[in-house]
């Protein structure tokens, strides 16, 4: 098996992921990785997580260098055994790379493979020496790994840290402390036995600033490449937007930006006395996602709109008599609404669905969307089950979601999916406003400020704190009398808080 | 004018407040404290750290007295009070400044102003006659404590005086009566002492140092008693009359009542929490004989409000505050593998002469709760340093659980005890057992050998006594 080449891909977390930003390799070509290391950093939609190594070997070459954005799948390194020839890993990557999706710079002409990747020379290896060790590696670990829960075993607070680290099972480790507890000492030996590195022996790992090799072969425009000489700037950090694959001028100056390595470029030339100044930036993952999300859902997606206005008096008053009768609670109309969509969706269960363009899917429960604002952008924190929960826990699960989603702590599974979505912008005072679908949801709902208005009841005229409320659907999957339907019952539920009990 | 509102927001900056607002910081919290004091609170201003600033000229007393034993030999030794008062005070304003400091640093905006809870999630702030409100999604209530009143004896400031102004005489006391032989009842007893001052101090438990473990608290009456101090344990100061040029004291104990003259008084019988004007009421926020109720994870039973520190009760011990702080703070973040309080691996220091620290269990609660126990001793007098720095009263305690080797207590009384406490909480915090212990290498010549030595007098192999 010396000869089998392992790569490394672009994950797929989350079905919404479809391309990922290469943060940081922990490792460079030619070290020796093993199965369970922390091997690439990748940034997605709003989160920045960890690929790491699904065998042992040798890093042998990098095709997804840090700064580059990749499709999901795409090829972003190869591992195999000292061994290997170089011309085996070129082949190998030349097959996977012409199949699978280019990185997103090369739209037009794809870069040729071979310029665009680095590999290091066999002879050069650091690992060149350890080549009998590493077929043996992934086999060894990787049985070390396995295991039933090993909670239990009795293991030093630093074994069992360490464990985690290397990806160990306890279970598989003999203990030699008293009562056979698992020391330090037991579990580097096991790994060491398994043909294992130690952690803490690579040098290379998180090293900050990414390393880069020679790029002499990058191909760039002449301009480009002084740039990159002056400012120190490794052409293999740029992205390639020039023509004919090269990078260009911008592609530079867009990661010495990143780099701060360039003063503020004041935009106008020489416009007396105006200055106007613009700072560029390459937009974050974040932004790219919404982006891209809110772009293809309103292209894909033909939004139609309804419009309710909906009394919320006794709604003010039962939210009064909650808060103040529980020391626990403190209900926002916010969460009413969320009960009530949950409430309404239960009985208009054509809005709660999910529409990837071929595939309708419909959901039993009602997962709620609630939009955040955050700093650089927005999230979706999700209200799982909202239909089973009672206003206190709604209210209490969306603070600590929107308090964690404002400090960036969301797990993916906690903003990823959802049946349906709220978004307020009542608390800036905004009346009444219309909101983009979240794909691959069916529907989402505006919410404007609750305010006092005139209203005509039985022929007089009265004030009532009235709250605007539109229902963007997606009308390839939902149609009108259906978000029609949603909507009265939903008004029905905002005005009458107590038909939701029922 | 639109409110201001914060993610979080801290009312007190004590050691608690400001460590939490840090900490909330870090976490990108947008975070705001409200102090209207001093920054730094009690533990920087008035507590931990000026009380060390005095009880380090007490140890210079000490030591002038007994440098003739090394063959020193001086004339016209003077002292000035006010000097030393002078250190301590100026100590506390440079880490007042380093708080505030660490404010800025960490971007927290600091309010001055008295807060009051108006609402959930609403507090008022009032600053030179005028309320600013502010909203913010968490608040967390580290508004410290204060020293309790006798309902016969109240602190007064001149004859009577409270912590703060015992930190800060202008002349030192003749004869001193300290009621209350707790941490800081016993702190000032050794300092004034030490200066020269004549102290008797009046406990109503049997013993001084009442939450120590028994042995402990033996050895500090027997050092203090050998220093001149009166102890009076068992006895309660009934009255103070205070009409003559002495106040005179009414103290019942075994043998009897008797009338005492002294011409200063510290009360230092406890301490109760600030929870007044505070808005608490209105909003029926859960309190207990005068401290805030909370969770493991400093949480109310009011939504969006938590109680950290002091005023969340005991033990009453500034880095209790910051622990509490830190995973309060991280709880409210989602932060990974935070734990609630385990009040048994707080450890508790007394600064008084010999020092006292201890962490866990004492072996009479470890009994009562239910443990058979192994329990190691090991007396400094045995030990070399300790001999050698002429030291050599103190005892090294452990209490182990015999069936698991958990450490449950750790009691040590000694010189620069405090600083040796954290290996027995290291220890217990890793869940080491005696063998661990037994196992570790300790340097010599040290007095934490002794620890060693208390360890290896469980197993019952002491080599050294």
């Amino acid at each position: 098996m010396t000869n089998e080449i392992k790569p490394i891909n672009m994950p797929k977390w989350g079905m919404e992921m479809s391309e990922g930003d290469i943060n940081a390799w922990y490792f460079a070509i030619g070290d020796q990785v093993n199965a369970g290391d922390d091997l690439v950093d990748i940034e997605t939609s709003k989160i920045v997580n960890t690929v790491t190594a699904s065998d042992s070997g040798v890093l042998r070459a990098i095709i997804g260098a840090t700064g580059e954005t990749h499709r999901v799948g795409a090829l972003l390194g190869v591992i195999a055994s000292a061994e290997t020839s170089d011309a085996d890993i070129q082949a190998f990557i030349a097959s996977n790379t012409s199949a699978a999706a280019e990185p997103e710079a090369a739209t037009e002409v794809a870069v040729p493979v071979a310029a665009a990747i680095e590999t290091a020379p066999l002879a050069t290896s650091q690992a060149a020496t350890s080549q009998t060790a590493s077929s043996q590696t992934s086999n060894g670990l990787s049985k070390l790994a396995e295991g039933e829960d090993d909670s239990l075993v009795a293991a030093s607070p630093v074994a069992r840290r360490l464990a985690a680290e290397y990806g160990v099972n306890l279970n598989n480790i003999i203990g030699t402390g008293r009562h056979d507890r698992v020391s330090k000492g037991d579990l580097e030996a096991a790994v060491l036995a398994a043909g294992g590195r130690l952690i803490g022996n690579s040098l290379n790992k998180a090293n900050g600033e990414a390393q880069f090799g020679d790029d002499s072969h990058i191909k760039a425009t002449p301009v480009a490449r002084r740039i990159a000489t002056q400012l120190g700037i490794n052409l293999l950090e740029c992205r390639v937007s020039g023509d004919r694959g090269r990078v260009c001028k911008a592609d530079v100056e867009a990661v010495a930006a990143l780099k701060n390595k360039m003063p503020a470029q004041t935009g106008g030339s020489a416009a007396a006395g105006i200055s106007n100044t613009v700072e560029s930036q390459p937009i974050s993952g974040m932004r790219k996602t919404i982006a891209a999300r809110l772009q293809a859902s309103k292209q894909t997606a033909p939004h139609f709109r309804v419009h309710i206005d909906a009394e919320i008096d006794a709604l003010l008053e039962v939210r009064k008599q909650i808060n103040n009768s529980n020391t626990n609670a403190k209900v926002s109309v916010n969460d009413f609404i969320v009960k009530a969509c949950a409430s309404a969706l239960m009985k208009v269960p054509a809005i709660n669905v999910q529409f990837d363009g071929e595939q309708l899917s419909y959901f039993s429960n009602a997962d709620i969307s609630v939009a955040v604002a955050i700093d650089d952008g927005l999230i979706t924190p999700i209200v799982t089950d909202a239909n089973h929960k009672g206003l206190v826990e709604i209210s209490n699960t969306t603070r600590d979601l929107a308090t964690r989603a404002k400090l960036g702590r969301l797990k993916p599974e906690e903003f990823q999916g959802g049946s349906f979505c709220i978004s307020n912008l009542g608390m800036y005072g905004i009346k009444q406003f219309d909101a983009i679908i979240n794909p691959p949801q069916g529907a989402i709902l505006a919410v404007g400020a609750g305010e006092q208005r005139p209203v005509v009841k039985d022929g007089e005229l009265a004030v009532a704190t009235v709250m605007s409320l539109t229902l963007s659907s997606d009308h390839r999957i939902i149609d009108g009398a259906v978000a029609a339907q949603f909507m009265s019952v939903l008004k029905g539920y905002l005005e009458q808080p107590a038909t939701m009990l029922g | 004018m639109t409110t201001q509102q914060f993610d979080l927001m801290v009312v007190g900056g004590g050691p608690g407040g400001y460590v939490a607002a840090i900490r909330a910081a870090q976490l990108g919290f947008k975070t705001a404290l409200v102090e209207k004091e001093h920054l730094g609170g009690v533990c920087l201003n008035w507590g931990c750290i000026p009380t060390k600033a005095l009880l380090r000229g007490a140890d210079i007393a000490h030591t002038l007295k007994e440098a003739e034993h090394f063959g020193f030999a001086f004339d016209n030794l003077s002292f000035d009070i006010t000097k030393l008062v002078q250190h301590s005070r100026s100590v506390a304003s440079k880490l007042t400044h380093g708080v505030a400091y660490l404010m800025q640093k960490n971007g927290v905006t600091v309010i001055d102003g008295s807060a009051s809870l108006a609402d959930k999630c609403l507090l008022d702030v009032e600053h030179e006659g005028k309320v600013t409100q502010y909203k913010a999604t968490h608040i967390i209530l580290a508004t410290g404590a204060r020293a309790r009143n006798l309902p016969s004896i109240k602190i007064d400031g001149d004859r009577v005086w409270g912590a703060r102004e015992a930190m800060t005489p202008t002349a030192l006391p003749r004869k001193l009566l300290v009621i209350g032989g707790g941490a800081i009842g016993v702190e000032f007893a050794s300092l004034y002492n030490d200066l020269g001052t004549d102290v008797t101090l009046v406990e109503a438990e049997q013993r001084i140092t009442p939450a120590e473990d028994a042995d402990i608290s033996a050895l500090a009456e027997k050092a203090f008693v050998q220093r001149g101090i009166k102890v009076l344990t068992n006895s309660i100061v009934q009255s103070l009359d205070t009409s003559g040029a002495d106040t005179v004291a009414l103290i019942s104990g075994p043998d009897g009542d008797q009338h005492l003259e002294f011409d200063q008084v510290i009360l230092a019988v406890g301490i109760t929490g600030n929870i007044e004007n505070l808005g608490l009421e209105s909003l029926k926020v859960e309190t207990a004989k005068g401290f805030l109720q909370a969770d493991g994870f400093g949480k109310t039973n009011l939504a969006g409000l938590y109680a950290i520190g002091d005023v969340a009760g005991p033990p009453w011990l500034a880095h209790k505050a910051s622990h509490e702080a830190v995973i309060c703070v991280e709880k409210i973040a989602g932060v990974d593998g935070v734990k609630p309080l385990n009040k048994n691996q707080v450890p508790g220091c007394t600064y008084c002469r010999p020092q006292i620290a201890s962490v866990g269990l004492t072996e009479a609660q470890a009994k009562a709760a239910g443990h058979s126990i192994r329990v190691g001793r090991f007396n400094l007098n045995a030990n070399g340093k300790a001999l050698a720095i002429n030291e050599a009263e103190g005892l090294v305690k452990t209490v182990f659980d015999e069936n698991s080797g958990e450490l449950l207590g750790a009691h040590m009384i000694g010189p620069e005890v405090t600083e040796q406490i954290q290996g027995f909480g290291i220890a217990q915090q890793l869940e080491a057992t005696e063998h661990e212990l037994a196992q570790s290498i300790f340097a010599h010549p040290t007095v934490s050998e002794s620890m060693h030595e208390s360890v290896l007098d469980s197993l019952g192999i002491a080599i050294h006594q």
